[in-house]
């Protein structure tokens, strides 16, 4: 045999051997346990609704916020400019481009913060960037955004800075002011006819 | 882990060197296997010498055969490998073309360049005639932008149209280029040449 049908056959063999072995078509994630470690601890993955609502007010064009509830929770209601990413189809390919990009600041939110730091979790096991939690969700949202709480007399200015803020971006997003707080249903009821206005249709920058 | 270029564990300026480095070996290897006579790559098309035929087959199988083991490893993840767009129409004529250029001038654009550099003065006019080409191709791109768009297939695997794996297109793969070297070596004896 010579080498050159030495050489044949072993590409034979290696062309069968790939042939036959199932394709390797796991994502494999970039990240280790204890880098995720790290950074959970760091939680800088975190924006508070503060953050948010300035951002929206000022119609930050990097901003993405990504609706990780249900279909019915996101018609219910969500936060302008939103876009609804179910956390069940989240690594579908048709939503590739809003999870993992480098140009855009996701923000990922649901009610509480759970299901929006689950899928944090997974997008940034996958390597994936710029993808953030909203701190508190939809519900530390309402409590404060919303219906934000009066300080009392003697808090530091800080805390009246805050309040007035949230006060003035509750009015933006058709909330109740510091008189409605016991009526956030209507709030919910009116916010989404503002949403439908807003541009939905956000491109999200791909490479 | 990889690829290593876009996940940017090599980065922008090391990316670029790199390339430089695998350039020149490329040249030198392609100089070294006598890919810088034309007469060498004519002889693929008249049958008397099949060797770019081997050359380039074997370095397509090794890169398709590494690409998939590496995959199969978890060395490297495919996804993120750049697959060129498919357009279809453009993709034949422009096939057709080149290689009518390739039996007419005797070189490939890489050789022509590898030849250049050793001194070949035909080489250097076939140089001439790509960089004429391009401003040609350019100046009339216009005229033939639609059809230089048409049959759009996106980044295509021919193992995805043919339904199969990627494993059994690469093994379709090496056995077709095996009886293609087969055939090359009957052409070889039939159709002898002494010098060249």
């Amino acid at each position: 045999m010579t080498i050159k049908n030495i050489i044949f056959v072993g590409l034979i063999l290696l062309g069968v051997v790939i042939a036959m072995v199932p394709e390797n078509t796991t994502k494999p994630y970039k990240l280790t346990a204890e880098q995720m470690l790290v950074e959970v601890q760091g939680a800088a993955e975190m924006v508070t609704a503060d953050e948010v609502a300035h951002w929206i007010i000022e119609k930050d064009p990097t901003l993405q916020l990504i609706d990780v509830r249900t279909p019915d929770e996101f018609q219910k209601f969500h936060l302008e400019g939103a876009v609804n990413v179910p956390i069940s189809v989240i690594l579908k390919d048709e939503y590739r481009d809003y999870v993992d990009q480098g140009v855009k600041m996701n923000v990922l939110y649901s009610n509480g913060t759970l299901g929006s730091h689950q899928a944090w979790m997974i997008l940034r096991q996958l390597g994936f960037q710029n993808n953030y939690v909203l701190q508190g969700g939809l519900n530390y949202w309402f409590d404060t955004i919303m219906n934000p709480e009066k300080p009392a007399s003697t808090s530091p200015d800080e805390e009246f800075a805050k309040y007035d803020f949230r006060k003035a971006a509750s009015g933006v997003f058709g909330g109740g002011s510091e008189a409605t707080l016991t009526a956030p249903v209507q709030t919910e009821a009116e916010k989404p006819v503002i949403k439908r206005t807003q541009k939905k249709k956000a491109p999200a920058g791909g490479c | 882990m990889g690829p290593l270029v876009p996940q940017e564990i090599i980065g922008a300026d090391w990316n670029l060197f790199i390339a430089f480095v695998v350039g020149i070996g490329f040249g030198f290897v392609l100089e070294q296997a006598g890919f810088s006579s034309s007469r060498k790559l004519a002889g693929m098309f008249y049958g008397y010498d099949t060797v770019v035929l081997k050359v380039f087959f074997t370095g397509a199988i090794t890169a398709m055969l590494g690409l998939l083991f590496f995959s199969l490893f978890g060395w490297i993840d495919l996804n993120l490998i750049y697959v060129n767009p498919t357009f279809l129409g453009s993709a034949i004529v422009g096939g057709i073309i080149m290689g009518a250029g390739f039996i007419i001038g005797g070189f490939c654009p890489g050789t022509s360049v590898c030849a250049a550099a050793i001194g070949k003065i035909d080489a250097m006019v076939f140089v001439g005639g790509i960089f004429l080409g391009i401003f040609f191709f350019a100046e009339s791109f216009p005229l033939i932008k639609d059809f230089y768009m048409s049959g759009s297939m996106g980044p295509l695997k021919v193992s995805d149209v043919f339904g199969i794996s990627g494993g059994a297109l690469a093994l379709l793969v090496i056995i077709a280029a095996l009886i293609m070297f087969k055939l090359g070596e009957l052409a070889e004896k039939k159709w002898p040449r002494e010098e060249y």
